[in-house]
């Protein structure tokens, strides 16, 4: 029962001691790696921090309809759900005061705690409207109109050109993490691939005896395997831990000198979460490289 | 009851031109338990019959049992099952060269899932089933070609296989370390494994306690001693294990 335990001891302790039987080959592979990751990992984090600015400037939402303080909710469900059916709006959503409180404590960050003790009341409700891609903008302003005579609605913003602008610098950066995304896959599957060719030409003769004793293709290829994945996470959470740093030191100044950018949101990094997600991204990448290098070189 | 069994067993190399017979319409049965010796000249087919028997070769014609299982028909996941049931020594050891008798033997207990103690308790018991000292530190390119092809015995045996195929195992040793090696793999024969021994060389004719010849050239059997023929002394007294493959391997 305990025989896979100690296969997998064995391939976990045979892909330790491969790495350290070339270890210049294994710190170059990793550091590669980590360069690739930084990479992407700026990208993205640009384009989750540009999604908070956004986001905190209203700008992801193109029309806002502040509703009375009395607005009769039923009336305004009724309007939702109008506003739904319209072709060109792409989603509707009605906003409570204390939804909106918290948005906004969200939004302020470290200074959020400025608004405790204050009552949801303050604070309008809302309809949040989002187009479609693509809606015409003079669409977008005669639905403000119409919203606007409304007894149920106080006041009608519409974000405009800049939401347009905002929508299209998001897609803009999330093509980039995209296109960096598969870039830096392909570039990692490449290093790890190669890197494994290597040991497999180091270690044939093991590999031809192990297959002559009866060792099985995963117990074969599993040192090989583990080494693919460890390069991987390794390059990955050295790649985060040099974000990281970069991010710590470069913060500050960005938003003291981009201040009416960044005033209604502070910068963030990843979370716990997302650096983990990170490095099990890197993980997946050397795990796929190292299967791909060892089933072709190791079965030739 | 023949422990491995090939019945009109044909197998060419090549295509076109370039083709060439290595097996032609092999029959023949090794008996449980034998010291078979597979005789003839070099390209007579040896090596290839062994291979097949390890299922790194496919017959073209014909169908190949070990311990009544048709091996061809096997899943390639099976084969590994398959080989851990028979050991194999070559005529260039094989051995990772940079490590000591008891880590290559020790590989070959590793495949099985064991645990590290029971590992060198096995690995150290196999070394000294070949007259092998399992505490030697020094690696296998500093031992002799007898020690080494002993360490590779070793290695062959240390799972106790059912059979032991040995391909030339003793060409480059000179003739009383051939002796000491016939008799190494006599007393594994002893202990309940079939040893398959293919050689080109009759001077081991003389020197193994025969069991049965098979004589092999270009591709036929000229000759095959009947099986038959066994005397009570040969039969070993611990029958081999039984067949340890998983239920599932045949296709």
């Amino acid at each position: 029962m305990l025989r896979p335990l100690y296969s997998l001891a064995y391939i976990i302790a045979r892909g330790g001691r491969g790495m350290a039987q070339a270890p210049a080959v294994q710190l170059l592979a990793v550091g590669t790696i980590a360069v690739c990751m930084l990479l992407l990992g700026a990208v993205v984090l640009a384009w989750s921090n540009a999604q908070g600015v956004v986001r905190a400037w209203g700008l992801d939402v193109p029309i806002t309809a502040y509703l009375v303080d009395d607005a009769d909710p039923e009336l305004v469900e009724a309007t939702v759900r109008r506003l739904r059916t319209l072709p060109e709006v792409a989603d509707a959503e009605r906003v409570s005061p204390e939804q909106a409180l918290r948005r906004l404590s969200e939004g302020l960050g470290e200074d959020g705690e400025l608004l405790d003790g204050l009552e949801p009341s303050v604070l309008p409700g809302s309809i949040e409207i989002h187009l479609a891609p693509g809606t015409d903008p003079d669409f977008g302003r005669a639905l403000a109109e119409r919203l606007d005579q409304q007894p149920i609605v106080d006041e009608v913003a519409v974000a405009g050109a800049w939401a347009g602008r905002a929508h299209d610098l998001l897609q803009t950066l999330g093509d980039l993490a995209l296109g960096a995304g598969l870039l830096v896959s392909l570039a990692c599957m490449a290093i790890v691939w190669s890197t494994i060719r290597l040991g497999v030409y180091a270690r044939r003769a093991e590999i031809q005896i192990l297959r002559l004793v009866g060792g099985t293709r995963r117990f074969v290829h599993g040192p090989f395997v583990f080494e693919g994945m460890v390069q991987g996470s390794l390059g990955a959470a050295l790649a985060m831990g040099i974000l990281w740093l970069g991010f710590d030191a470069v913060h500050p100044f960005l938003e003291r000198g981009l201040s009416m950018v960044f005033a209604a949101g502070a910068l963030s990094f990843f979370t716990p979460t997302q650096v983990g997600l990170g490095i099990a991204f890197g993980a997946s990448l050397g795990l796929l490289g190292a299967r791909a290098a060892v089933a072709h070189y190791a079965e030739a | 009851m023949a422990i491995i069994e090939l019945t009109n067993v044909t197998m060419n190399y090549g295509r076109g031109p370039r083709r060439r017979s290595a097996l032609r319409g092999v029959s023949i049965g090794v008996p449980e338990g034998a010291f078979s010796v597979l005789l003839g000249p070099s390209g007579a087919g040896k090596s290839t019959l062994l291979k097949l028997v390890l299922a790194m070769e496919r017959p073209e014609e014909g169908t190949i049992r070990v311990a009544g299982r048709d091996i061809h028909r096997l899943r390639k996941g099976s084969i590994p099952y398959l080989r851990r049931n028979v050991g194999v020594v070559f005529q260039d050891f094989k051995l990772l060269l940079d490590a000591t008798p008891m880590e290559n033997v020790a590989l070959a207990l590793q495949v099985l899932g064991m645990p590290r103690r029971e590992v060198r308790e096995r690995a150290a018991s196999a070394l000294c089933r070949v007259e092998l000292d399992p505490r030697i530190r020094r690696p296998a390119r500093c031992l002799s070609g007898g020690e080494q092809q002993r360490v590779a015995i070793a290695r062959a045996v240390a799972g106790d296989p059912a059979i032991l195929l040995a391909d030339e195992p003793t060409g480059n040793l000179d003739p009383r370390l051939t002796q000491e090696i016939v008799d190494v793999l006599e007393g594994i024969r002893r202990r309940g494994t079939t040893v398959l021994l293919a050689t080109h060389d009759p001077l081991v004719l003389d020197l193994a306690p025969l069991t049965q010849q098979i004589h092999l050239e270009h591709g036929r059997v000229v000759t095959l001693t009947d099986p038959t023929e066994l005397s009570e002394d040969d039969i070993p007294e611990i029958l081999p294990a039984s067949w340890a493959g998983p239920a599932e391997a045949v296709a």
